[in-house]
């Protein structure tokens, strides 16, 4: 009895002591396993990617890299996508501009429409548009019969227009966001000294947003040009170097020539990331002593009116008619062609089989993501250790990374033993946690903002270890942030196409995926229907994180009340 | 006070036309009525106050008159001229807002010189009058400097040098002194009262702070709930405040209730009966009358407090002092008056008696004590 008592003892005190060393290092050794885990599944297949590139079959070269160089055809594709890049993002600012400057100056009465009409594209996957417009001026498509068109939709232009679409509601809400912190009345004094409204965007809102545009369009440029689903579908004979990263490696399996291909698609992504990140860090202009208080509605000048109506108006509508357009297609085997109204389309097997694979697989990615996002922000926000703002860059750097890249690496760094995860829904859900990690770990990081770290230490003092003091104290007040990263996650994973195009084995089959064979093969009912579904998902998705941040202010929770 | 009578700026007729004339303004957003039949003239060269509490219409006013919000019924007359359908940038109006507004992208000359450019003055000409109005302001110093780089006090200057760069028939000021700490607020607001007399600039202020609003007005506009309650000079404002509102607003304030028993026509001296015996007065207002129910708005300053209470002196009151606040320049004295308190200022208590917790004491009643009278 006494002798029990006693080993008992020793045992608490000698486990004390390793008790103490993991409590007083807790935070370091949960940075290390973080850092390992993003070394494995981030930096790790990118530099299998890279490595690929130079690697031939006699060891290291620069054949490949040769080959890119002096045939035309890849530098014609290099060409098309920073065209592609540029003019997108031009046409995106411009168009997100008008949309944002009446939603923030307008009257009144337009300013909520318009703003459902801007985000509307956010609830649908990116290659909806692409599906739309061939459904309207494809060979078979609505227009292009009854008006016996003869527009070659597949090309550059169609990709263009596609791109722009899908792609107006970033524009637009960074763009609202900065003209929103935009103190009213520097507009105001600029109009009470007597300048015309097109004088005062020339020379006062232009100017203080410039900035913010800057960042707004080195966001969209990286994200137009690494977008895979509306080149791959409207891209046709002209080549994109995402879609034909794609077609290097399902059609020749050429994998080295793909890898130079995303090593030259990724170099311009990073280049701007950093750019983003670290030299216009800051870079805004600051005013004094104003609260955002929301415009009141401006006599707009015709000058500036009429070409801010016409765009807002043609943007809205084409919006509101592409999802008008696969909605209807949905109920046909295809739109214009046949005219039997059926709902066949949205039980078919194979649609339903792969939406709800594509359930699993998000599901999956949007509880470790959103693990790994809220510790990820606490190590970076909490902790003192060297290396914190690499952690902190690499943990934010998925979303400059071209999916196409993060899949080829997965297929390089995951298909051969030691680690074979290939074939699996594990590698999928991987592959989406760490490409969509930023947003989590950035909730997370806003959140953490707002504790002050003397709760924490509060709870220390009273005799708490670092264990508890965690789980009683810094969770609860992430929980938000944990659903957030989740919800997140799990819509982005769902819609996602441009990497798990590449992991996808024969048999399970993902409903982006699927959307994508179907549009391509003109099964535009399927498609249309699969859309519908993701479409649908995602929506409900939105209400509930939009319930969420309403409830817990962890979106901006600006007081609008002027006072 | 009256400083406006001394110039010779009254005297041609022209001159005696109102700058400003507001006639019966009434501002809805949505169905909130935010302003409720604002009437009032503004005089050449006059400094009129609209002081209230936060949320009041103040502000909302301003923009009116600026042209920045829509007027809902009513008229805005700037010297002559209905003005209620012009843009802000066509009415020579200017408005200084309560955050400044300083265009941060560019210099403090830049900021100045913005209305110049705007309505295409010359670069030299431009050049020069951005000096003088740096002068003017003390900044010419400053020219170069980016607007982060400057301290509250000269964002407040650079501010004031631009709304007047134009030579607005008007300028309207939103609390323009309410980012500065208090001691900056002192001295900023006499040095735009004594430019505001020098340039004879017409001006609407706006303040919260009812202090402010007295030290630096010709006139005072009481306003409550989007209503305005008096209009007068701060004296009569604080003198002679139109209800029991602007008695409070304007300073702290005790009242006592009573009846008039009796009113000598000749002299206007009056009696009232109160709870604590009779008080003698005389009458300031005529429109108090005999068995009128009052209520005296008696100042703490104006009451003179003395230990002892013996003799029953007439307008003496006794009380025993509950707390004696030392502060410097006043004493703060809260004196138990039968179930009442008080709170009379002990002026110069360094030379007075000190006076001790629950002592008595004795608290003499002006005769001049201002009444408001009581809604039957
Ligand atoms: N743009 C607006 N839209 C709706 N209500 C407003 C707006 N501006 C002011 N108000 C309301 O009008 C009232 C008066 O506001 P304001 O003029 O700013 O008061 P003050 O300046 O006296 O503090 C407040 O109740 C405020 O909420
Ligand atoms: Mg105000």
């Amino acid at each position: 009895m006494a002798t029990a008592e006693l080993s008992l003892k020793l045992q608490a005190s000698s486990g004390s002591k390793i008790k103490d060393f993991i409590n007083a290092n807790l935070i370091n050794i949960l940075a290390a396993l973080l850092f390992l885990l993003l070394a494995f599944f981030l930096l790790y297949p990118i530099i299998a990617v890279l490595l690929k590139s130079f690697r031939g079959p006699s060891g290291f070269t620069l054949k490949y890299y040769q080959a890119f160089f002096s045939k035309n055809y890849y530098f014609q594709s290099l060409y098309n996508t920073l065209l592609l890049g540029v003019i997108n993002t031009v046409v995106c600012l411009v168009i997100g501009f008008c949309l944002a400057y009446m939603t923030t100056r307008g009257p009144w009465i337009l300013r909520k429409p318009l703003k459902i009409i801007a985000l509307v594209p956010l609830i649908a996957p990116p290659y909806l548009f692409a599906l739309s417009l061939i459904i309207l001026f494809g060979r078979n498509g609505l227009v292009t019969r009854m008006f016996d068109l003869h527009w070659q939709l597949y090309g550059f232009g169609g990709v263009v227009i596609s791109q722009t679409l899908a792609f107006i509601p970033l524009a637009y809400m960074m763009i609202e966001s900065t003209l929103m912190s935009l103190n009213p009345n520097l507009e105001e004094s600029a109009y009470d000294m007597g300048a015309s409204e097109a004088t005062i965007l020339r020379t006062i809102t232009i100017p203080l947003l410039a900035p913010g545009l800057l960042k707004a369009a080195l966001l969209i440029f990286v994200m137009t040009i690494a977008e895979f689903g509306n080149a791959a579908i409207l891209g046709g004979r002209t080549p994109f170097l995402a879609p034909d990263t794609y077609t290097m490696i399902t059609g020749e399996s050429d994998f080295n020539m793909g890898s130079v291909l995303s090593v030259v698609l990724i170099a311009p992504c990073i280049l701007i990331f950093f750019i983003h990140n670290y030299l216009l860090e800051g870079k805004t202009f600051t005013t004094i002593g104003g609260k955002p208080v929301a415009s009141e509605p401006r006599k707009i000048t015709p000058l500036i009116k009429v070409p801010f109506v016409i765009i807002t108006t043609v943007a809205a509508g084409a919006i509101f008619i592409c999802f008008a357009v696969v909605f209807a297609a949905s109920f046909y085997k295809i739109l214009g062609v046949t005219n039997k109204f059926i709902l066949t389309n949205y039980l078919d097997f194979t649609s339903n089989q792969a939406i709800y694979n594509s359930i699993r697989v998000s599901f999956v990615a949007a509880v470790i993501g959103a693990i790994i996002g809220v510790l990820l922000a606490y190590v970076i926000v909490r902790g003192k250790f060297f290396g914190r703002t690499f952690i902190e860059m690499v943990s934010l750097s998925g979303f400059a990374l071209p999916g196409t890249v993060l899949g080829i690496g997965y297929l390089l760094a995951f298909s051969a033993p030691p680690l074979k995860l290939t074939g699996g829904i594990m590698i999928l859900a991987l592959n989406c946690v760490f490409r969509f990690l930023a947003v989590g770990v950035e909730a997370g990081i806003s959140k953490l903002h707002q504790i002050h770290i003397e709760i924490e230490e509060a709870s220390a003092d009273l005799g708490a270890s670092f264990l508890t003091t965690f789980s009683r104290i810094v969770l609860p007040i992430m929980f938000p942030a944990f659903i957030a990263g989740f919800i997140y996650t799990f819509m982005t994973a769902i819609v996602s196409l441009s990497a798990v195009v590449f992991l996808v084995s024969p048999g399970f089959e993902l409903a982006a995926v699927k959307i994508f064979d179907a549009a391509v093969y003109g099964e535009i009912g399927i498609a249309s229907a699969t859309t519908m579904k993701l479409v649908l998902i995602v929506m409900i998705c939105m209400m509930i994180l939009n319930y969420i941040s309403n409830k817990t202010r962890l979106g901006s929770g600006i007081a609008k009340k002027p006072a | 006070m009256k400083k406006k009578g001394v110039a010779g700026y009254m005297d041609s007729e022209e001159n005696e036309k109102p700058m400003l004339i507001l006639k019966d303004i009434h501002k809805f957003y949505g169905t909130n009525e935010v302003l409720k039949g604002v009437s009032l003239e503004v005089k050449r060269g006059e400094l009129v106050t609209f002081v209230g509490p936060s949320g009041c219409g103040k502000t909302t006013l301003l923009r009116l008159i600026g042209g920045f919000t829509d007027i809902s019924s009513g008229d805005i007359i700037l010297d002559g001229q209905r003005i209620n359908d012009l843009p802000p940038n066509l009415r020579d109006t200017r408005i200084c807002f309560q955050n400044y507004a300083l265009f941060p992208h560019m210099t403090v000359a830049e900021n100045v010189g913005y209305g110049l450019k705007i309505n295409k003055w010359p670069k030299g000409k431009t050049a020069a009058r951005v000096r003088e109005l740096l002068e003017m302001v003390e900044l010419e110093a400053f020219g170069d400097r980016m607007i982060d780089k400057l301290s509250g006090g000269q964002q407040q200057r650079v501010a004031f040098a631009r709304a007047l760069s134009l030579e607005p028939k008007v300028l309207l000021l939103d609390e323009p002194l309410s980012n500065l700490d208090a001691n900056l607020r002192l001295v900023m607001r006499e040095e735009i009262r004594k430019l505001q007399e020098r340039l004879h600039i017409t001006t609407v202020f706006v303040t919260h702070d009812q202090f402010e609003a007295m030290a630096i007005s010709d006139r005072l506009v009481v306003m409550k709930d989007g209503r305005i309650e008096q209009v007068g000079s701060p004296i009569d404002i604080y003198e002679k405040p139109a209800n029991e509102f602007i008695a409070g607003f304007v300073g702290y304030v005790n009242f006592m209730d009573g009846r008039i028993v009796s009113i000598e026509e000749k002299t206007r001296d009056a009696v009232i009966a109160t709870e604590y015996g009779k008080i003698g007065i005389t009458l300031q207002q005529d429109d108090i009358n005999h068995g009128d129910d009052v209520l005296m708005v008696i100042r703490p300053e104006s009451v003179n407090i003395s230990l002892d209470c013996g003799g029953s002196r007439q307008n003496v009151l006794c009380g025993s002092l509950k707390t004696y606040m030392y502060a410097g320049s006043i004493a703060k004295c809260t004196v138990t008056i039968g179930d009442r308190t008080m709170i009379i200022d002990q002026y110069n208590p360094r030379d007075a008696q000190h006076f001790k917790h629950a002592e008595k004491v004795e608290v003499e009643i002006p005769r001049s004590v201002h009444l408001l009278k009581k809604k039957k």
